[in-house]
């Protein structure tokens, strides 16, 4: 096994196995580009940054450090690289920019700005501060204990933010969105085909926007909440566990009501599913449903 | 490569290794093929349709039925050919039924217990129409009896997942199933 | 009458429900017991006739309402937008500035990226970048004026973005490509059940700010597909 601390630029020959940690200083960043295969990036207490690679020979695998970035790159000599899989391990301070095509990528640790952009690839992070981006074109996106500005997007599948605190814009077109134990002031969720779900405390003053086009909507709503609340649908319908105090109509099957002071806004649309008011804890809370049915699975 | 179009109902062959009759015309009613959808529609419409006749109770069977079919067609996106496309229309079906059951707010005691199930479906004698006096003696079986009885015994679910879909206890679903099948064996013909 | 303690447990044995030491035990009670074993058959038949229930159609042919609820009768131009600009004749959508600057939908920039993404200035390398929401600095942009009407403006930067897709399509995964053909499709269907449901209520401003929000979906995932095709 290599093990070297290098800094400056090292290019590698083509390799069946390579293990390079380099030194890491305050202020870089770490870029990843590896047009297929596995990236799992997990943070630990050290100042350098360890990349085990293993793949087929036929990828070459450049490692270069410069006074802004730590790069990692997958080129192949005859077309796209081959399948690649990369154990890294880096700083929690560490910024993180990661691009792919054929990538799964998975991020634990990183108390630092993550933009993470893969076409057929998962993403799968667990942490992240400050700005955090996770966009998939084919794959589910999931993110947990993160904290910043949150925009998770994929096209043809779920995204999942939990846990996770600050402004969130979550997209997606063929996918469901489920924000559960979400902690947010600011909140965009934009589906056209699939279900969104919120649960987490709905701030004072905060700004909430579930919208759908063929999905249903659940949001959480525990007790106390005040806000302000737009429910908009063309054919579909509005329930709710708790008794709303509705004031006025507005045509299209659209109305207002105000919960407590009305201090939050909230905006549910969906153009023709349902849009559901439960209460924490209920039967139909997926926050609660969720937890059912990984207890059950866990239990297989 | 076969001439792709966004938006056409031109398919892209890739073998897959899948027997479903259905998938062909899926995947083009996920693109927009209005009329590979109606193919689907005519396939399947028979059984869902008895699903729908014999879990509700109401008089909105063909609304409905075509509630299962728009929602369907809505859905097609999330359809992923994991399973048979029957297999997914019919799970929607019974998701859209238990939700129409919901939206109606019979919310009410429906799991009957004791000896009551038994009391509320007269005997009858055996008569030579033994097919309509079997489905009649279903509708008249407490709702919560006769959705698990139709969901097991007719449509082939299993009870963990009829407790899971009825929001049940395995048990109860158990219990309930036997004391439909009791109430209907003197519906049989001798 | 007293009930047999065994006649609860025998839909479980007929289902082989049953722990297998019960299931003996029932066994020796039903060698012995006439009724027990009279239930069990009559419940055997109760089975197999739920199994036979005949399920004819319905009497009244659901098709046509079913077609009406998700436009099926309306002809396929207006339902999507083709890539191939001479098979199809464009949609025109018909919406008034006022109400589009009132849905936030930002045209001139859109127009500007789409032609940005033609003139190769984002091309980098096959691995795709973030794709940024608007040119980065330095990039020749196009000058938009302030154009009168903003439909023709939405049309023409779709066209850009499809052109770029057409011109490109064959370099992509076909599994990528059939992904962004499929969820362009649901995209389009949206647009198509909005505008149906905004042409009888043209002053429904959810149905006016829902209709432009999907379409500025279908913007942003024309322009995330045109990102990935990678530079020849």
């Amino acid at each position: 096994m290599l093990f070297a601390l290098l800094t400056g630029t090292l290019a590698l020959s083509p390799i069946v196995q390579a293990d390079t940690t380099l030194n890491a200083v305050r202020g870089q960043r770490l870029d990843v580009n590896a047009y297929a295969g596995e990236v799992t990036v997990h943070a630990w207490n050290r100042n350098a940054v360890r990349i085990v690679a293993s793949g087929a020979d036929q990828d070459q695998l450049e490692i270069s450090s410069s006074a802004t970035a730590i790069s990692i790159r997958t080129h192949g000599r005859h077309g796209p690289p081959d399948e690649i899989t990369l154990q890294i391990s880096a700083p929690a301070w560490i910024a993180i920019s990661m691009g792919g095509v054929n990538t799964n990528a998975k991020i634990e640790g990183i108390r630092a700005p993550i933009s993470v952009e893969t076409v057929e690839g998962e993403v799968d992070v667990t942490g992240g501060e400050s700005l955090i981006s996770l966009r998939s074109v084919q794959g589910s996106v999931r993110l947990r204990g993160a904290k910043g500005r949150i925009n998770v997007n994929s096209v043809n599948e779920d995204v999942e933010v939990a846990n996770s605190s600050g402004d969130i814009a979550a997209q997606t077109v063929n996918g469901e969105i489920l924000l559960q134990g979400v902690n947010a002031s600011s909140v965009d969720a934009n589906t056209v085909n699939g279900d969104i779900s919120y649960s987490g405390p709905i701030r004072s003053g905060g700004r909430y926007a579930l919208s759908t086009h063929n999905g249903d909507l659940t949001l959480t709503v525990p007790e106390g909440t005040s806000a302000g609340v737009t429910v908009s649908t063309f054919s579909g319908d509005f329930e709710s566990e708790f008794p709303v105090p509705l004031r006025g109509t507005r045509k299209g099957k659209g109305f207002n009501f105000t919960l407590g002071s009305g201090s939050a806004q909230v905006t549910l649309e969906s153009f023709q599913g349902t849009i559901q008011l439960v209460r924490p804890g209920s039967e139909e809370d997926p926050a609660r449903r969720k937890r059912e049915h990984d207890r059950d699975h866990d239990e297989d | 490569m076969t001439e792709l179009g966004l938006g056409v109902a031109t398919l892209e062959h890739e073998p897959t290794g899948r027997t479903d009759p259905d998938a062909v015309d899926a995947t083009l009613a996920a693109s927009g093929d209005a009329s590979a959808f109606e193919r689907l529609y005519r396939t399947h419409v028979p059984k869902v349709y008895g699903l729908v006749r014999r879990m509700l109770s109401d008089d909105d069977v063909d609304e409905v039925a075509q509630d299962i079919f728009v929602r369907a067609w809505q859905k097609l996106g999330t359809f992923r050919g994991e399973a048979a496309f029957g297999t997914w229309l019919h799970r929607l079906a019974v998701n859209v039924i238990l939700a129409r059951r919901e939206t109606l707010g019979t919310r009410r005691k429906r799991y009957v217990e004791g000896d009551m199930v038994l009391e509320t479906v007269p005997s009858r004698r055996a008569t030579p129409e033994m097919s309509m006096d079997f489905e009649a003696a279903m509708e008249r079986l407490p709702d919560g009896a006769r959705e698990v009885f139709v969901l097991h015994d007719v449509e082939g679910y299993r009870h963990e997942e009829i407790a899971q879909m009825l929001g049940l206890a395995t048990g109860t679903s158990k219990s309930q199933l036997h004391r439909a099948r009791m109430a209907l064996r003197q519906h049989l013909e001798r | 009458m007293t009930q047999d303690p065994w006649t609860n447990r025998l839909s479980e044995y007929l289902d082989g429900e049953l722990p297998e030491w019960e299931r003996h035990a029932l066994e020796s009670h039903l060698e012995s017991c006439a009724e027990c074993s009279l239930v069990v058959s009559d419940l055997r038949r109760v089975v197999r006739r739920a199994r036979t229930l005949k399920n004819p159609p319905p009497v009244t042919d659901l098709w046509p309402g079913i077609a009406a609820r998700i436009g099926a009768g309306i002809p396929k131009a207006q339902d999507v937008v083709d890539l191939d600009a001479q098979r199809r004749v464009r949609r025109r959508w018909a919406f008034s500035l006022p109400q589009l600057a009132a849905a936030g939908i930002a045209l001139m920039t859109v127009s500007g990226g789409a032609v940005w993404f033609m003139s190769g200035a984002a091309r980098q390398s096959v691995v795709s970048a973030p794709v940024p929401s608007s040119p980065p600095e330095g990039t020749p942009a196009v000058s938009v004026a302030m154009k009168p009407n903003a439909s023709q403006s939405y049309a023409a930067a779709v066209a850009d973005l499809e052109r770029v897709l057409a011109d490109g399509r064959g370099k992509l995964d076909t599994t990528t490509v059939r992904i962004i053909e499929q969820n362009l499709a649901a995209i389009d269907r949206a647009i198509a059940e909005a505008q149906r449901a905004l042409d009888a209520d043209s002053a429904n401003l959810y149905l006016n700010t829902h209709l432009a929000e999907t379409m500025r979906r279908k913007l942003d995932l024309l322009r995330q597909a045109a990102a990935l095709v990678p530079v020849s």
